[in-house]
Formats: C-alpha cells, sequence, structure tokens
C-alpha cells in the first residue's frame, strides 16, 4: 500500500513532497520489524534476547542474604558443566506475589525455573501458572520414586490434586533466639532459656519482657524485650502454639474460629495492650521500618533489631543463624522453644515452611530446566543451601543425617519432629492474607479476636469453597 | 453507513475531497499509523478484553469460565472492596485540593521577577522529575518516628512525635503528604498559564490602588480557573488510581489503612489470581471516575471563567 501512494503521484518532485511519505514509511516499517523481533517472527535467532541459546532463566524474589547464596549455588552448579548453563535473576515479588512471573509467563517470557513458596504451589497450579513434573519423572523412575526421596509433609506441599508441581528444596522450623547480653544486663539468669528445660511459659516471658524494655524520655521504647508478633512471630505460629487447627480437611473448611486459634489472638490481644500497641508499633517503625504491626519492610539484616541489639528475644527460623554469623558475628545468643501456654509446656510447637523449584508454563528450556532443579532440590542443592543458609533439608536422607545438626541448629533439626505446616489451599495465599489483616487488627487493639476471625472465615470459606472436594 | 455519510455531509455542507487533500488525508493517516496501531493492540483491544473477562472467572491461564454477573455481585458483599473505595476517596478528597493549593503556590513562588528565579523553578520542579518509587524510599526515613526529619521539626515546636506510617489514623495523611512533592509538575502549568494573562490588567489595577492579595483574588485566580479545572480533573483520575505509594511504604496496613482500590484490584489480580474479580473492580472504577469528572464539569460553568469575548 505504502509503496504505491509513493508511485501514485507522478507530478510530486522527487525530494520535497516524498519526504514525508517516506519518513511516515519507514516509522511504519521500523515498528513493524521493532514487534517482530519482540515476538520472534523474525526467525529462529532467538539468542540474541536472552543470550546464550540453551542458557536456564531462573528467576528469584529473595533479596539479601538468601539471593547472594544462590548465586554461588548457580556457580556450582554451572561448574559441573551442565548441557544448559543457568542465569539466576532476581525479579520483584513476595512470597504471595507473584505478579512478574505471571505476567511474564502469559506474556511467553517466563523464566525456565522459579522459586516458589512451597504452600502456594497448590493455588499456582491450580491457576495454569506450572508444569506437571510428573511426565518428566516418568524417566527417572517414575513418581513414587520422588516421593519416596522426600519428607512427607514437603512433598504433600508440592502437590496439587494428587499430582507434584514442583520439588521442595528446603524447610525450616521457627524458635525463640535470646540475646543473653542484653538479658543478663537487665538481670535475667539465662539458664532459664536452656532448652534442656523445655520451653518457658507465656507468663515468664512477658514479665522478662517487662524487665528488659527501656524507654527514654518521652516514654517511647529504646530497647525491649519481646514482640510476639515480629519477624516469625505470625498468626500460624501462634495458632499452632496454642494448639489450635486452621483447616479441617473432611469439611472441607478453614477453621480460624478455633477456639484454641481466638486464645492464641486474645494472648497477641492482651501483650500488645500490656505494653501499648501504639508505643509498640512506634518502636518497631522506629527499628524494623515496619508500617504496621505486620508490615516491615525488608530491611537490610544488619538493621535486624536482634542483630543491632534493641530486641533481646526474637521468633524467627533456623536460616538466622547464618545471619548472625554474618552480620553481627560477636552477638551472644542462644535458641529455645517458642514459650507456650502454661498448660502445654510439655508440648512444643513450631511449623515447617519452605521453598520450592518449579518449572513455569511456557519455559523456553524445560528440559534443561528439569535436570537443574533436580540438582538444586537434590543432595547436591540441598547440601549447598544448609551449608549457606543452615537451610534444614528435605531429602529424609539428609535430614536423617544427626552430624549435620550441631550446635544452635540441633533444635531446630528436633524441632522438624513436631513441626505442623500450613494447610496447602489453592487458596493459600489469601488465607495468609486473610489472618495478617486480622491480626494487625488485633494488635493494634482495633478489634476483637473473635470478631476479626470469623471475618477471616467468612471472606476465605466462599473462595474454597469453588474447590472443595479437595483430593 | 451510506446514509449517515450523507447525513453528515449535508449536515456539515461538506464536498468531496479532492485529490490534494485525499492524499493529505492517507499521508496523515500513515503518519500516525502507528499510534493508532498502539492504541488499538495496547488500549483498545485491552479494555475490550477486560469487560469480557470481568465477566469471568478467569486466572490469567487457561480457559475464562463465563460466570455472568457475580463478579460485580460479589463486591457489594466484599468488605474489603467497600474499604479500599472509601481509603481512595479519603485520599483523593484531601490529594486533590491540596494538590491544587500547594501547585498554586509553588507557580507564584516561580513568577517572581527575581533574577534567580530559573533557580528557584528547577528547585521546586526537581522532586517532581524523581520516581515515586525513589521518593516513597526516601519517604520512610523522612518520617521514621524516633530519628525523622518531619518529627524531629515537630518535637522542635513543642509537638509530640507522630507514627506517621505505623498509626492508621496518619497513614493517609503521610501518602497525601507524599503526593505534594510531584506538585512542581501542575505548578509548571500554572506559570504558564499565569505568564499569559497581560501585564495590562494588572497595572490597572494597580492603578486602582488594589495590592497584592486584590491582585490575586480578582485577576489571577479567575483567570487560572480553566487550569484549576484541568487539575482537578487529572487530580481525581490520578487519585483513583493511586498505589505506589502504598505499595512501597504500607503494603495496604497498618490495618488495610492505606488498602486503596487499585492495590486491593493488583493483589486480586496477581496474589489470589483472580483476574475476573480485578477485571470487574476496573470497571467500576472507570464508572465512579466518568462519575466524578461529569459532577466537577457540571459545577465547573459557574466557576471557570474562559477568556471568550
Amino acid at each position: 500500500m505504502s509503496f504505491r501512494l509513493l508511485r501514485a503521484d507522478p507530478r510530486a518532485g522527487r525530494a520535497a513532497t516524498h519526504r514525508p511519505a517516506t519518513i511516515a514509511l519507514w516509522c511504519v516499517v521500523s515498528i513493524l520489524l521493532t514487534s517482530c523481533a519482540a515476538l520472534g517472527i523474525g526467525g529462529d535467532d532467538e539468542e540474541g534476547a536472552e543470550g546464550g541459546g540453551n542458557e536456564i532463566v531462573f528467576w528469584s524474589s529473595h533479596g539479601q542474604p538468601d539471593i547472594g547464596y544462590f548465586e554461588d549455588m548457580v556457580a556450582d552448579y554451572n561448574a559441573t558443566d551442565p548441557d544448559s548453563p543457568v542465569r539466576l535473576q532476581r525479579v520483584t515479588g513476595e512470597e504471595t506475589d507473584v505478579a512478574q512471573l505471571m505476567t511474564a509467563v502469559r506474556g511467553g517470557t517466563g523464566p525456565d525455573a522459579y522459586l516458589l513458596d512451597r504452600f502456594t504451589v497448590a493455588q499456582r497450579a491450580e491457576a495454569g501458572l506450572l508444569q506437571p513434573l510428573a511426565p518428566y519423572m516418568e524417566e527417572e523412575g517414575g513418581v513414587d520414586e520422588f516421593e519416596s526421596r522426600y519428607i512427607d509433609f514437603a512433598w504433600a506441599e508440592a502437590l496439587f490434586e494428587g499430582e507434584p508441581y514442583a520439588l521442595p528444596m528446603d524447610t525450616d522450623t521457627r524458635a525463640l533466639y535470646y540475646n543473653k547480653t542484653m538479658l543478663e544486663d537487665a538481670g535475667v539468669d539465662v539458664s532459664e532459656f536452656d532448652p534442656a528445660n523445655g520451653p518457658m511459659t507465656l507468663d515468664r516471658i512477658t514479665e522478662i519482657s517487662e524487665q528488659v524494655n527501656e524507654t527514654d524520655d518521652s516514654g517511647a521504647y529504646t530497647m525491649m524485650g519481646f514482640i510476639p508478633w515480629y519477624d516469625q512471630g505470625w498468626h500460624y505460629t501462634w495458632g499452632f502454639d496454642f494448639g489450635g487447627s486452621f483447616y479441617d480437611p473432611d469439611q472441607c473448611q478453614v477453621t480460624p474460629t478455633d477456639a484454641e486459634i481466638q486464645e492464641a489472638f486474645q494472648f497477641l490481644y492482651d501483650y500488645a495492650n500490656q505494653f501499648d500497641p501504639k508505643k509498640v508499633q512506634s518502636f518497631l517503625s522506629t527499628e524494623a521500618q515496619c508500617t504496621g504491626p505486620m508490615t516491615c519492610e525488608a530491611i537490610p539484616p544488619a538493621q535486624h533489631p536482634f542483630i543491632t541489639e534493641k530486641l533481646a528475644l526474637n521468633i524467627t527460623g533456623n536460616w538466622f543463624i547464618k545471619t548472625i554469623e554474618q552480620y553481627a558475628p560477636d552477638l551472644d545468643y542462644g535458641v529455645t522453644y517458642i514459650p507456650t501456654p502454661s498448660d502445654r509446656q510439655d508440648q512444643p510447637s513450631t511449623w515447617a515452611g519452605g521453598w520450592s523449584v518449579v518449572i513455569p508454563e511456557g519455559a523456553q528450556n524445560p528440559d534443561g530446566a528439569w535436570e537443574f532443579i533436580q540438582w538444586w532440590a537434590g543432595e547436591p542443592g540441598q547440601r549447598a543451601y544448609y551449608e549457606k543458609n543452615a537451610a534444614l533439608p528435605t531429602l529424609t536422607e539428609l535430614l536423617g543425617d544427626e552430624s549435620l545438626f550441631e550446635g544452635n541448629l540441633k533444635l531446630f533439626g528436633d524441632l522438624t519432629d513436631v513441626a505442623e505446616s500450613r494447610p496447602a489451599l489453592p487458596v493459600g495465599a489469601l488465607y495468609w492474607d486473610e489472618l495478617t489483616a486480622a491480626q494487625e487488627a488485633i494488635l493494634l487493639n482495633r478489634d476483637q479476636p473473635a470478631a476479626v476471625l470469623e471475618q477471616v472465615e467468612s471472606r476465605v470459606q466462599p473462595q474454597l469453597e469453588e474447590f472443595c472436594p479437595l483430593q | 453507513v451510506a446514509a449517515s455519510n450523507v447525513a453528515s455531509r449535508r449536515r456539515s455542507g461538506r464536498r468531496r475531497l479532492g485529490a490534494i487533500e485525499r492524499r493529505n488525508l492517507r499521508l496523515g493517516l500513515l503518519f500516525i499509523g502507528p499510534w493508532i496501531i498502539g492504541f488499538l493492540a495496547f488500549l483498545v483491544y485491552p479494555i475490550l478484553s477486560s469487560l469480557y473477562f470481568s465477566f469471568t472467572d478467569y486466572s490469567g491461564f487457561g480457559e475464562a469460565e463465563w460466570v455472568g454477573l457475580s463478579n460485580y455481585s460479589r463486591m457489594i458483599s466484599d468488605d474489603l472492596f467497600w474499604k479500599s473505595l472509601g481509603n481512595t476517596f479519603y485520599y483523593t478528597a484531601l490529594a486533590v485540593p491540596i494538590g491544587v493549593v500547594v501547585a498554586i503556590v509553588l507557580a507564584l513562588a516561580m513568577n517572581q521577577p527575581l533574577r534567580e528565579v530559573a533557580l528557584y523553578r528547577a528547585a521546586l520542579y526537581l522532586p517532581s522529575v524523581l520516581p515515586i518509587f525513589a521518593l516513597a524510599f526516601i519517604f520512610v526515613w523522612i518520617l521514621n518516628p524516633r530519628f525523622g526529619l518531619v518529627n524531629h521539626v515537630l518535637n522542635i515546636l513543642g509537638f509530640d512525635s507522630i507514627d506517621w506510617l505505623g498509626d492508621p489514623t496518619w497513614a493517609k495523611l503521610s501518602i497525601v503528604l507524599l503526593a505534594q512533592l510531584g506538585a512542581g509538575q501542575y505548578a509548571l502549568v500554572f506559570l504558564t498559564s499565569m505568564r499569559t494573562i497581560p501585564t495590562s490588567l494588572y497595572d490597572a489595577a494597580k492603578i486602582d490602588g488594589a495590592g497584592g492579595w486584590r491582585q490575586f483574588r480578582n485577576i489571577t485566580l479567575p483567570l487560572i480557573t480553566p487550569i484549576i479545572l484541568y487539575d482537578i480533573i487529572i487530580g481525581i483520575s490520578l487519585g483513583l488510581q493511586v498505589f505506589t505509594p502504598a505499595y512501597v511504604m504500607t503494603a495496604g496496613g497498618p490495618n488495610n489503612a492505606t488498602m486503596f482500590y487499585v492495590l486491593y484490584l493488583y493483589r486480586n489480580a496477581f496474589r489470589y489470581g483472580d483476574m475476573g474479580y480485578a477485571s470487574a473492580m476496573g470497571w467500576v472504577l472507570l464508572l465512579v471516575s466518568v462519575v466524578l469528572a461529569l459532577a466537577v464539569f457540571r459545577t465547573s460553568q459557574r466557576w471557570v471563567h474562559y477568556e471568550m469575548e
């Protein structure tokens, strides 16, 4: 069409009148060329866009320090001279936010492998974002062979409708870290915290916390003993600690209003109330850039209030051992069980989570990715991640190797025996977010536990029912 | 089609296009061709598909399942939908008028007959060119309850410290404050408008004995009302879409105090994989924006002065 236009007007002087048409034509042509290149219409030369032709693009949304460990591990893998080398890219996102993955996969520019929080595997598989792994496993001894290698709960989290969509990479458990120096300065005998004594009671921890707290002239906290909801003090942590259950598989029913979960929320409500919710929040905003009790910026590890010795007691996971080693090697600390209500001292509690590695739909190099994720979630990868991040393995064989769990890590390893896990539901992310919002409301003492937990149920259950009955 | 062509020709009394005009038309179309293609592919097509998806249950992958109006009826019983809409109205109702005032004040400052005015203009405009993402991160530090600049000033003036982002009552106001860093953009438009006001008007006013305030009140302000209207319309549209500050600084917290409409829409789309519901929310927001814009236009006849003879 455009060429005809150029020739159609013999009266026009060459230079003067053709120029606009020529420019317009070039605009159109260049835009078409650009879009062809972007769509890959131009031929089979796709190497320009993605680097090496058979490269595996591997995405993670982790920040420091984890992303640094992953870079080392990818380098380890590439050093084994695989058919397809791996390129790690850090992308935006968080545990329950996979916007970049979704849009990229939809646009045909997704990665070959992705690190996904394991408890959301069912949800993302249901959405159609992930490739089923059974066809790949068939060539390597079948699904049963893989199932037998991994610990049960981790394997169960990698399934949707009974089919595997992920390989479990690690697990983790939570416990109470205590700063010996800070406690001793406040006149507390730290031998109380010895895990050999079992879990401490919440009443005792509250007393100790009060002893450690310090305020400035205006009454603002400058140092605190314990903030039960900071870091890994999630709804699940406390719900399980009080003996609660979040899901009833027989009824296909979420159960946030379970009596024990209500008790746990009541404890959090009272604790916030005792120490003044606004003042505690102000402390968290100052020391940890939290903009809500449950909403904290991903701050550099060096600014964590336990590392900066502003907070004496903190519930977090096994990975924090390495964080302390790296950022505060001289910190004198220990770990013990999460404190329990006085009638549950014989039942230490925690929950286990962990990450998994998946092959998204539309992966350019799924076979290479399959090779890679077997390494990553297999013995070499798990061992490397254990060494770098004190990560607990999900391979039965490694987790059973007691020589791996020494010092402070021993408690975390032992806790895997009693650890609960979050229900792996296709509405797992929604359930998590709703519980978090509910917890935030009671921590600000804005609402009562029963009311907010009922609301969680009324918001999550209708969404869950679309999937019932679950396999 | 033929009938309407005839009708329009009759109405406008247009004759058939001559050869040169046809050629110009073709050339013109060719020139804007890339834009038309982009407009159709990147705006019209997504907009229409989102209308379709708003009537479906769709995760973004696989088949979309037709569910009729159920996404729309779900909003009625969704507390968080109403809360996010309320938050967004609250934000817009504060951010737009404050934004207009700040922009006018900045424009007045930029319009002073000083030798180094170019320097001030650049300084006042500078924050507008910074990405809101970066500003938000800096703002978190400026608003730090104990070590932040804002509270430091408050303390000097004898006020108590405020937990700007951590206190549900203040969190939305913090984001309104942050929005003012972008006021330079609008200030430039106001400045341009102020510079077109004939100086003879001010000269006449001065002879009549009008002071600075009278001049502003009776000359400057009426003559920039078209720009104020523009600013309000754009401000409402952008205010209803507020997203980045809450996404970066507060993630919707504390206690959903900064859970704005688009943030909640984003969550439904990308966290919960509920594209159908998110699309429906998008369309409701469009309707709300149109209604508000129309309402503003309606009132504008009473207060906007156009310089038309």
